[in-house]
């Protein structure tokens, strides 16, 4: 199979929604003729012109509360935030209209809108263009929100998401855009709420989230040569969330480790452990463990930025302090 | 103070980059501004300007022109005049600053500790262990927990229930099995899960795993032609789980094996007089001459290592302890528990153990963990009046050792003078597999028993 890079795979399954479906159309900053800060909408505006690759000014409040209106009426926006970070200007009407409209509606109005954005600390790029946000999203009924790790899972799950009648943050770590991998050519969609197992093991679970997927095989890795066997869980879309793939792995292995980047109060791992200890309580056989990043913005320094982060380091030690319990 | 000179990050998506040139030199004043070097990305060839003043320092090992490296590489320096060249220094120092630098490090939740440990009656348990333990019939609040906060955990019922997880049988929820009755099971090759279906709501015990298994009749292992009916007055028995591993063992040994035996005579008196003193103590547990045995072979096997050694997928290993296996018939056939360090142990403790092993092993209380890991055998038929036999080496051993009766008789103690004297004589025979070792160290390696027990007290040097 050819392999190509996320932001390829992406943007390919982008072009084949565009061109299966006219009502599609991406609008934000510099996605026009610019072809998108992170390449996400390169050589679209040549096939489909201004009408539906719309350039904004710098106002997200406003074109995504003009996308709530489009996909209200009919169409299917894509909206592309470039940093997810600023989607953060954009929650009053995200919260209150976009999330709620299907209810308050008795179901008549649908809301098929895709809210992309890169996430995640990497490259420096400091405290404004480094956050994840995921539990914003996950709180507040009415989102569904992906994260692809790997290039196939990133066509399969933005085609799903431009078909979904539901608003799908569409999120995309900086740390993977550059990954190469195998990717199916053609029709190629992966259903929500179906976690992958990227590493079978027996001795723990280690789920990673976004980018710590990556950093947890590294240290299963590693750790297959002390003689530990690691199985590591992708989710890979965190609402809806597979909770039953991480519960039959809980059960085989009666420890679990879960990485995240974003900080740890009410966080992703938090929501895992509980869900887990509530429905799995009597598999465990040591306290769950969250490994998240320092409770701290982004440094822009390189070396500050890494050491807040959760490394492969602190996953095998983490692992091995989980192991002695 | 030392600026680096690093491979910038020219775009968005730029990872690596080559420098293309130098636009100063070595030892250059540069004021900051000026255009410093070129560098060569995916698309074209980039001017960078110095971010400060200072005299441009190249050292050696910096990357060449051409050679794409990491966006952050360090490239040059730019010092004030007069400086220190920074280029060794100030590599050593750079990972410690790293370390020392006072940042926030990822969170993670402290590891708990069992709350009011100390006020607790009963020891912490996960849960899992719990339920493991309720699955198994162990009783956990006995045990000591190696979770590192002193819980006890799943591999501590485990291990208390003398039951490895591969070997588990994994019953429905509900079935309730003693510890007991679980291993005999496993030993008899009774199906716990049938015999609880029919028994419903009971607890198994022992006994009716034992009745279970006398009304088994299995099959035989594969014949090449079916055996004669029985003819009335004939005895019909079931061929249990330890006859058919004996079996299967024994002719596994045969087929794999190019075992041949030795045999010599040792002249015993010395170990007969050190035994009756021994027996003159009363006030301890007076060693059997398996006991003894078992001493003096364990100091041969150590002058000669190749005989306490096994094949291992491609190589041959030499076993640094000395575990021997000594043969034991019981009522249920040939078991052969082992005694594990021999080279470490006093001939006390050698006796005292191999009297709790035998004992255990006539009513039937070894574990699997007794069983198994031995480097060498001794079977003694000396109480049959038997002298010499071939005994089959007990794979994936070197060696048997094959310890005969000992008679006293007339032997010749001096050629020369023509003087015979009534000696105690004990006939020994060894099997060996000459595919491990060959018939000239085998015989030296018998030997050297024979020496020890003609003379004991070799033992001690």
């Amino acid at each position: 199979m050819r392999e190509i890079t996320f932001v390829e795979a992406a943007r390919e399954g982008l072009t084949e929604e565009m061109a299966r479906d006219p009502s599609v159309f991406v609008v934000g900053e510099g996605i026009g003729s610019r072809g998108g800060n992170f390449n996400t909408t390169v050589g679209l505006y040549d096939l489909y012109g201004p009408e539906r690759l719309r350039d904004t000014p710098i106002s997200e409040r406003g074109f995504t509360t003009l996308c709530t209106g489009a996909a209200v009426t009919g169409a299917r926006p894509v909206v592309d935030f470039m940093f997810i970070d600023f989607l953060t200007d954009a929650f009053g009407d995200m919260f209150n209209q976009m999330a709620k409209l299907q209810w308050m509606s008795n179901g008549r109005i649908k809301m098929p809108i895709v809210l992309r954005g890169c996430v995640g600390v990497f490259g420096s790029n400091a405290a404004h263009h480094s956050g994840n946000y995921f539990p914003f999203f996950l709180h507040i009924p009415g989102f569904h929100l992906v994260m692809p790790t790997t290039p196939a899972d990133a066509k399969g799950l933005l085609k799903t998401a431009i078909r979904s009648d539901n608003p799908v943050l569409f999120l995309e770590h900086k740390g993977l855009l550059n990954v190469k991998g195998p990717v199916p050519e053609g029709e190629h969609l992966v259903p929500f709420g179906q976690a992958a197992v990227r590493r079978e093991g027996k001795d723990v679970t280690v789920v990673g989230i976004a980018f710590m997927v990556i950093k947890a095989l590294e240290a299963a890795g590693q750790l297959a040569q002390e003689g530990i066997s690691v199985e590591v869980i992708d989710p890979r879309t965190l609402a809806p969330l597979d909770i039953d793939t991480i519960l039959a792995s809980v059960h085989k292995t009666g420890r679990l480790l879960v990485v995240d980047e974003d900080y740890a109060p009410c966080g992703v791992a938090a929501e895992i452990a509980t869900q887990v200890m509530e429905q799995a309580f009597d598999d465990l056989d040591a306290p769950i463990q969250r490994l998240n990043g320092a409770f701290a913005p982004a440094p822009y320094s390189p070396v500050l930025a890494e050491s807040v982060l959760p490394g492969t380091k602190q996953i095998l030690q983490a692992v091995r302090d989980l192991l002695a319990e | 103070m030392a600026f680096e000179v690093v491979m910038p990050r020219l775009g968005w998506n730029m990872e690596t980059g080559s420098l293309f040139e130098w636009l100063k030199q070595d030892g250059d004043r540069v004021e900051a501004g000026e255009i410093l070097f070129t560098v060569e990305s995916d698309k074209a060839i980039q001017e960078v300007e110095a971010l400060e003043s200072g005299i441009l320092r190249i050292p050696p090992d910096t990357p060449p022109p051409g050679k794409p490296v990491p966006v952050g590489t360090l490239l040059a320096y730019l010092v004030t005049p007069g400086e220190e060249l920074p280029f060794v220094a100030q590599a050593e120092t750079a990972p410690a600053q790293k370390q020392t630098a006072a940042t926030p490090s990822p969170t993670r939740a402290v590891p708990v500790t069992v709350p009011h440990m100390s006020e607790r009656k009963r020891p912490a348990v996960s849960p899992r262990a719990a339920r493991v333990a309720s699955e198994l019939g162990v009783d956990w609040t006995p045990l000591k927990g190696s979770g590192r906060t002193g819980r006890i955990v799943e591999r501590d019922v485990r291990q208390a229930a003398a039951v490895t997880p591969a070997t588990e049988e994994t019953l429905p929820s509900g079935v309730r099995v003693s510890p007991v009755a679980r291993r005999v099971a496993h030993e008899l090759g009774v199906n716990l899960e049938q015999l609880a279906a029919q028994m419903p709501g009971k607890r198994i015990e022992r006994a009716d795993v034992e009745a279970a298994a006398r009304k088994v009749v299995s099959a035989a292992p594969s014949a090449p032609r079916m055996p004669a009916p029985a003819a009335t007055g004939d005895v019909v028995l079931p061929i249990t789980q330890i006859r058919r591993i004996t079996a299967e063992r024994m002719v596994a040994s045969a087929h794999n094996a190019a075992s041949a035996t030795l045999t010599t005579e040792a002249d015993a008196t010395e170990l007969v007089r050190l035994r009756n003193q021994l027996t003159s103590d009363i006030t301890q547990l007076v060693p059997s001459y398996s006991d003894l045995l078992t001493k003096l072979v364990a100091q041969a096997l150590i002058e000669h290592p190749q005989v306490n050694a096994r094949f291992m997928g491609e190589s041959i290993v030499q076993s640094a302890t000395v575990n021997i296996g000594i043969a034991v018939d019981t009522e249920r056939g040939l078991l052969v528990p082992v005694v594990y360090d021999v080279q470490t142990k006093s001939l006390r403790q050698i006796a005292q153990e191999s009297a709790a092993m035998i004992e255990r092993a006539r009513s039937g209380r070894l574990s699997p963990d007794d069983l198994h890991g031995g480097t060498f055998t001794i079977t003694n038929l000396g109480m049959y009046e038997i002298d010499t036999f071939t005994p089959i080496i007990n794979l994936p051993e070197c060696a048997i050792l094959g310890v005969g009766r000992i008679m006293p008789k007339q032997v010749v103690v001096d050629v020369e003078a023509e003087r015979v004297a009534v000696r105690h004589m004990m006939f020994l025979s060894l099997t060996f597999d000459h595919r491990l070792v060959d018939g000239a160290p085998a015989a030296h390696f018998l030997q050297t028993i024979k020496h020890l027990i003609e003379c004991p007290w070799r033992v001690l040097v």
